[in-house]
C-alpha cells in the first residue's frame, strides 16, 4: 500500500508535470493519512474541464456487496411479498372473528376457539384436535404404565420364585443320579 | 390480557367542566385544528375502516371461549392410576391460569380507580386494596413457593402441610 500510494505520487508529479505548462491549478494529492474527505485512493486525472480537477478515485469493490444485497431482497421479496399480500388480503376481506358466548345445546368445532381466520384454518386442516392429541397422550401414558406394572409384577415373581424356589424358574440342571460312581464310598477307609 | 367483564368498576363520574363565556374575538385556535384534524386525518381514516367493515361484515364467524368439564381432582385419583394423574395435572395447570388471570384483573382495577381518584386514592380505594390484599394472599398460600417444577402434586402435599398447620394452630389455641 506504501509502495502504491509512492507510485501514484509519481504518477500525479509526473501528471502535474506534463501540464504545469498549460494547467494553472497544480495537483494536489490529498494525504493518504488524513483522507476524510474522499474515500479511497485519489489520483488526479488529466482533461480537466470547467469545474474543477477531475479525480479518478480508487476504492475497494463494493461489487460483491451489492451483489449479494440485491440477491438477498430478491429472494426475501419472491415469497415475502405475495405472502404479505395474501395477507393483507385475509386481513381486509375476511377479517377476524367475533367473541361470541357458547349457544345453547351447541357444541363448537375445536377450530372455532381461534380468532384469526388463518390460524382457524391452520387449525381445521392440518392440525389434529386437541381430543384427539389427548387422547393420544393418555393412551402411552397408558402403554406404558402398564408396562411399568409387568416389569414390577415380574421383578417380584422372580424373587419369590427365588426364594421360595416352587415355581417353573431358578432350576438348574443336574446331572443324572445314576451316573454318579459311588465306588469310592463303598468302603469306608480310603 | 384477558378483557375485565365488570365495567363498573372503570366507570369515571362525568366531568363538570363550565361552559366558557367568550370574552375576546380571536378565534379559538383549538376549534381550527380540531376541525382540520377531522377533515384531513379522521375522515378519511374513519371513511377506510367503514368500508372494510362493510366488507367484513358480509361473513361474519365467532370465536367462543373453551369451557373444559370438570374431572376428577388429584385427591380423588387411586394411587398408580397415571390417567387420573394426567387429568387432574392438567385440569390444575389451567385452573392456575386462571387465577393468574384473576389476580391480575383485581390488581388492574386497583390501578385504575387510582388513576380515576387522583389524590383521593387513600381513602376512596380502600376496597379495591382490601380485595387485591386478601386475593394475593390467597394466591401465595396455594401457588407460592412451589417453585418452577411445581405440579398438582406439591401443591396437594402444601396443602396438606397448611392443614396440618392450621390443625396444630387450633390445637394450641383451644389448650
Amino acid at each position: 500500500m506504501a509502495a502504491m500510494s509512492l507510485l501514484l505520487r509519481a504518477a500525479a508529479a509526473w501528471g502535474a508535470r506534463r501540464t504545469a505548462g498549460d494547467a494553472v491549478v497544480r495537483a494536489r494529492l490529498p494525504a493518504l493519512a488524513g483522507a476524510a474527505r474522499l474515500p479511497g485512493t485519489v489520483a488526479p486525472v488529466r482533461h480537466s474541464s470547467s469545474h474543477g480537477k477531475r479525480m479518478f478515485i480508487i476504492k475497494a469493490t463494493r461489487f460483491y456487496d451489492t451483489r449479494f444485497l440485491n440477491l438477498l431482497r430478491f429472494y426475501i421479496f419472491l415469497t415475502g411479498i405475495p405472502v404479505a399480500l395474501f395477507i393483507t388480503y385475509v386481513n381486509i376481506f375476511i377479517g377476524e372473528a367475533e367473541l361470541a358466548e357458547i349457544p345453547e345445546g351447541y357444541i363448537p368445532d375445536y377450530w372455532e376457539y381461534y380468532k384469526h381466520p388463518i390460524s382457524r384454518w391452520i387449525a381445521r386442516y392440518l392440525c389434529d384436535p386437541p381430543e384427539k392429541d389427548y387422547e393420544k397422550q393418555m393412551a402411552l401414558l397408558d402403554v406404558e404404565a402398564k408396562k411399568a406394572e409387568l416389569r414390577m409384577m415380574e421383578l417380584e415373581a422372580r424373587r419369590l420364585m427365588r426364594h421360595r424356589g416352587d415355581g417353573p424358574w431358578y432350576h438348574y440342571e443336574t446331572p443324572d443320579k445314576n451316573l454318579v460312581d459311588n465306588s469310592m464310598k463303598s468302603t469306608p477307609d480310603n | 390480557m384477558s378483557k375485565d367483564s365488570d365495567w363498573e368498576a372503570y366507570k369515571v363520574p362525568p366531568t363538570r367542566t363550565p361552559v366558557s363565556e367568550r370574552a375576546t374575538s380571536v378565534p379559538n385556535p383549538a376549534t381550527l385544528i380540531e376541525t382540520v384534524f377531522n377533515y384531513v386525518v379522521d375522515a378519511p381514516v374513519t371513511f377506510v375502516r367503514e368500508w372494510i367493515e362493510r366488507q367484513q361484515a358480509k361473513n361474519k364467524f365467532y370465536y367462543y371461549h373453551q369451557k373444559f368439564r370438570r374431572v376428577p381432582d388429584l385427591s380423588e385419583c387411586l394411587e398408580g392410576d397415571y390417567l387420573c394423574f394426567f387429568e387432574a395435572e392438567a385440569q390444575w395447570r389451567r385452573d392456575r391460569l386462571v387465577d393468574m388471570e384473576i389476580v391480575e384483573i383485581i390488581r388492574e382495577r386497583l390501578g385504575a380507580c387510582k388513576q380515576r381518584e387522583g389524590p383521593n386514592e387513600f381513602q376512596n380505594c380502600a376496597k379495591e386494596v382490601e380485595l387485591l390484599m386478601q386475593v394475593t394472599k390467597a394466591y401465595q398460600d396455594r401457588y407460592g413457593d412451589i417453585g418452577v417444577h411445581g405440579n398438582a402434586r406439591t401443591c396437594l402435599m402444601k396443602q396438606k402441610h397448611r392443614m396440618m398447620e392450621e390443625r396444630k394452630a387450633q390445637a394450641n389455641a383451644s389448650e
